[in-house]
């Protein structure tokens, strides 16, 4: 029993940390499982991709009601994230354990690196303007353009690089399965810098996409075996409450100092899983 | 990827507000639901000292009904981690009949493909365990 409730607070410390950083809660619920309650890393995986599809359903349904989220660019990315994921589900089963936690280790220094590099920045700078410096609504080129990218355009941006965000998202769904990630860390970066679409929308549409992303490698891990019932349902609820607990309570929390102590415990983590594999 | 597809009658990159309430909707209440289940089996295992580390049961849907008639914690769970994974398959099938009904042939044959990997999976990964 006390086990069952270890997992239910885990996942929800580990569901509250990753909404109030914007990270998914697999990043953290993986070395929770591995390191603290000894599940082999693959299972760790499985049971990962259940709780990010569980935390990113209710969020992205929120962005979607608010328009926030792009649903046709969405779909066509998470077209190839699915893609992507299959085949990560499939090689995650082939590969040893010592090259998934070093694979992990090396995502754990990654995501570090970029928390600590990252720097408070207004929604408002990081989004296009909508209008001009006249104040005329900006050219929407979607009703003009008639190629693809340009359907999949939204009001005030316009959807460039379609064939980078394509390769970028087959590597998100890859390192997804492989990993038990949502690959938000990969999809963010490469909708908004590369395809230019704004910062928020990139967010919301990422979310959007984790849940079909992470359910094309979760039903291979469900089908052979790689989710273990009993640890994959205390940890999915704990995570879905510690995520909705940090949704509401990010705006009032000054995650700077938060920010700061989990790039450390990042690195900790990092070091441990690379010990491991090594050892 | 240019499409050749009938241009739809709104040619913004929003699909109609409708189509984008129903699907939130439907993530909403899917994910809602599948975490009832969980929370149900959950309670059924703590009640009946189950250790989560003891294994359980493999995934059968074939014992699935049977197992949540008879109020095992492992139907309950099992039906919950299934509903998790059906609901975005759920909201690709919902999207694609949005889609079809609104003539966006393009849009729609980007939904079917997602849903043909996801057919993909469930076949490889069936073969491979068989």
């Amino acid at each position: 029993m006390i086990d069952g409730l270890l997992l239910v607070g885990g996942g929800a410390a580990a569901g509250l940390f990753g909404s109030l950083l914007g990270l998914g809660g697999g990043i953290l619920i993986v070395p929770l499982l591995t390191l603290a309650f000894g599940i082999p890393l693959l299972n760790a995986v499985g049971v990962s991709l259940i709780c990010v599809i569980v935390t990113s359903g209710a969020a992205a349904g929120v962005y979607l009601e608010r328009h926030v989220a792009n649903l046709r660019l969405g779909m066509t990315l998470e077209l190839f994230t699915a893609t992507g994921a299959l085949v990560g589900g499939l090689v995650a089963f082939l590969l040893p354990e010592r090259v998934l936690e070093v694979l992990f280790g090396g995502l754990l220094v990654y995501t570090a690196v970029t928390m600590a590099r990252r720097r408070e920045t207004p929604t408002a700078a990081a989004d296009p303007p909508a209008a001009n410096a006249h104040g005329d609504p900006a050219p929407d080129r979607r009703a003009t353009d008639p190629s693809y990218a340009a359907r999949l355009s939204g009001p005030g941006y316009q959807v460039h690089r379609l064939g980078f965000g394509i390769v970028g998202s087959v590597f998100a769904g890859v390192v997804s399965a492989l990993l038990g990630i949502g690959g938000g860390l990969v999809k963010v970066p490469v909708m908004h810098i590369v395809m230019g679409v704004p910062l928020r929308v990139a967010t919301a549409t990422s979310n959007l996409m984790i849940g079909i992303t992470a359910s094309a490698g979760a039903i291979i891990y469900l089908i052979r075996g790689g989710i273990e019932p009993y640890v994959a349902a205390p940890a999915a609820i704990g995570v879905f409450l510690g995520a909705s607990v940090g949704s509401r309570a990010a705006q009032r929390i000054d995650i700077r100092i938060l920010r700061g102590l989990f790039v450390v415990i990042l690195l900790y983590t990092a070091w441990q899983m690379l010990q491991r594999a090594l050892a | 990827m240019t499409g050749s597809a009938r241009v739809p009658a709104d040619p913004g990159g929003a699909p109609p507000p409708d189509l984008e309430r129903s699907i939130a909707r439907l993530l909403t209440i899917g994910t809602y639901l599948s975490v009832g289940f969980l929370v149900v089996g959950v309670v059924l295992m703590l009640r009946s000292g189950i250790a989560p580390r003891s294994g359980g049961p493999a995934f059968d849907p074939g014992r699935l009904i049977q197992d949540v008639l008879a109020l095992r914690p492992a139907g309950f769970i099992w039906l919950g981690l299934v509903a998790v994974v059906a609901t975005p398959a759920a909201r690709v099938l919902a999207s694609l009949v949005g889609y079809v009904r609104r003539g966006e042939r393009l849009m729609a044959v980007v939904a079917a493909s997602i849903l043909a990997v996801i057919a993909l999976s469930v076949t490889l990964a069936t073969v491979l365990e068989s």
